[in-house]
């Protein structure tokens, strides 16, 4: 098991306040391991704020979040950071972990992720992070080439102020950045927002070779073409609540619960869907993309 | 980082957030001159200034302006009145001495100096939370703007000055989101805002202040942009969306300003000693 939330209550701004708002309310999920996840939702149905509580930047106002074996809670407005592999150790105290743990093992991407590079040289914004969690400097530099190398980015960018390179070639760089943490978890707030179909294909690529590679991803979309074609599992959030995780299939043929929502199934999918409902003998579990979909065609074709 | 104390405004409706803002500034101006004038001997200038606390008090109990806000800027000021006092004990040494540290003498004469500055310090605070707290950022530029009217005429372009301030209050509110954001990435990075040594620190400080530095201008390119599309032309003649209209009571408002200024500055100018007169009356 990666994750788990279990009923968990997330509250912006002191509580009983008018300022208050709940941005999340009573979620309960359990995250295996090594999974694709795709969370989907309106604009403010919490899913960054799900997000968040991965890493420790926020903890639960009330219930609890466990990470691998890292658990996040709040009691009486004390946080508490317990490591469940020292659970031995009697005082409280012994039992806590360094947040930077876990900050290293989810990696969190944010949405516009190209904010925060501020260092001289490209490279050196990526080794930034390895830095960070005491790294030695050449390992770091070694790291930091290799995940450059992942997203694109080629040697004669190294030495260049990432300032000056286009949006698309920060994102990457500031992604670059987070890979080179190594961590267990890549999680990433809309990483393709913004940028260009070709940006957004090579980058969702890259995604899905860092899971073939064994870790997990988790991702926060509203391009629901993606959705279809790379997430093995989906949450579905709205106002706070987690309505429904399930396949990707599953979702995108439940035409009722979609109804309710304001998702709207990928044009691939629905073209398949009335493709059967004329007769065409689909496998609609194979259906991700344009090509897949005029393969089953052919299959169904041959078939006739 | 939403803590930001500047201009922070409480939506309440009582009549001195209903009071024309230039008068509010004006008042506001008055209450910063005669706080810094002397009334003649000591006990007389505690007099004075227990006087204007308790009217300022009074004014905060009708606009409900919490005390609370005035205590959070006092204490961010406590090492600055810290090291008043040592100076003022180290250097004033005339008048009775009060009492010995070890070699050194501490005179009455260095407490009471050092009384002054705090008390002064804490009814300015009062005075600019009163008009801060009862004014909108907006009422304030205009009240500004209005005041400075005058230096049109040797061709000092008060509007854009007005126009350049009401956008930088306006963006403050927008940076605090901003820096906010940027610290959790970079937290996300492994930086640690909290703890840390100094040189961890200081790289987390530099990891906020660059990316936040490049945003917002950025923004102000963009915003310069977003203004020109509209038409936005800084010499040409603007108009209010809200009015504010002179009446009758503003006038009222400014002869009660002006009769109270002019009567503490004739305290002031003549050093009056009414605490004598009236002790002397009792005998």
């Amino acid at each position: 098991m990666l994750g788990k939330f279990t009923s968990v209550n997330y509250v912006y701004g002191k509580e009983g306040t008018a300022l208050a708002s709940s941005a999340l309310s009573d979620i309960n999920l359990t995250i295996d391991d090594h999974v694709f996840l795709a969370l989907v939702g309106e604009t403010g149905s919490g899913k960054s704020t799900l997000v968040q509580h991965l890493n420790g930047l926020l903890l639960p106002t009330s219930g609890t979040v466990q990470v691998s074996h890292y658990l996040l809670k709040t009691e009486k407005k004390k946080k508490y950071y317990i490591d469940l592999d020292k659970e031995q150790g009697k005082h409280p105290k012994r039992k806590q972990f360094k947040v930077k743990d876990l900050r290293k093992f989810a990696g969190l991407v944010f949405q516009f992720p190209e904010y925060q590079l501020f260092e001289e040289t490209v490279l050196k914004d990526v080794m930034f992070g390895p830095l960070n969690f005491g790294m030695e400097e050449k390992k770091a530099e070694a790291i930091a080439k290799a995940a450059l190398k992942l997203v694109g980015i080629g040697e004669s960018y190294y030495s260049r102020s990432p300032f000056e390179l286009s949006g698309g070639e920060k994102r990457r760089v500031a992604i670059a950045g987070i890979i080179a943490l190594e961590p267990k978890v890549l999680v990433l707030d809309e990483p393709t927002a913004g940028l260009d179909p070709k940006g957004e294909k090579e980058m969702m690529e890259l995604f899905d070779k860092i899971y073939q590679s064994g870790k997990s991803i988790i991702l926060v979309s509203h391009n629901m073409d993606l959705v279809l074609k790379y997430a093995h599992e989906v949450c579905v959030m709205n106002k706070g609540k987690l309505l429904k995780v399930s396949s990707p299939l599953e979702i995108f043929q439940d035409e009722e619960f979609l109804s309710s929502t304001a998702i709207e199934p990928p044009l691939v999918f629905k073209t398949a869907l009335e493709l059967k409902k004329a007769g065409l003998d689909l496998n609609l579990d194979n259906i991700k993309d344009i090509p897949s979909l005029a393969e089953e065609i052919r299959k169904a074709k041959k078939n006739d | 980082m939403t803590s930001i104390t500047l201009g922070k405004f409480s939506l309440k409706n009582t009549c001195i957030h209903r009071l024309d803002p230039r008068l509010k500034v004006l008042g506001m101006l008055m209450f910063l001159v005669i706080i810094f004038l002397s009334y003649g001997v000591t006990r007389q200038n505690y007099l004075m200034y227990g006087f204007f606390f308790v009217i300022l008090l009074i004014l905060m109990i009708i606009s409900r302006t919490s005390f609370l806000q005035v205590f959070k800027s006092l204490k961010a000021l406590w090492f600055m009145m810290l090291l008043l006092l040592v100076i003022n004990a180290l250097t004033v040494k005339s008048g009775e001495v009060w009492f010995y540290i070890y070699q050194l003498d501490i005179h009455y004469e260095a407490i009471l100096r050092w009384g002054y500055i705090v008390i002064r310090l804490i009814l300015m605070i009062m005075t600019t939370t009163l008009l801060t707290s009862t004014t909108k950022p907006m009422e304030l530029t205009f009240a500004l703007e209005w005041l400075l009217t005058p230096l049109k005429y040797i061709k000092v372009p008060v509007h854009i000055i007005a126009m350049t301030l009401s956008l930088a209050l306006r963006f403050i509110p927008t940076l605090a989101e901003e820096a906010d954001r940027i610290m959790r990435a970079q937290a996300s990075r492994g930086i640690d805002f909290r703890e840390g040594k100094f040189k961890e620190k200081f790289k987390a400080v530099i990891s906020l202040i660059i990316p936040l530095f490049v945003s917002s201008l950025l923004r102000s390119g963009e915003l310069a942009d977003a203004l020109e599309a509209r038409g936005y032309d800084p010499l040409g003649k603007r108009t209010k969306y809200r009015k504010h209209k002179w009446n009758y009571k503003t006038t009222l408002g400014l002869l009660i300003i002006a009769i109270f200024l002019t009567g503490i500055i004739l305290l002031a100018v003549y050093q009056f000693d009414f605490i004598g007169m009236i002790m002397g009356l009792m005998k």
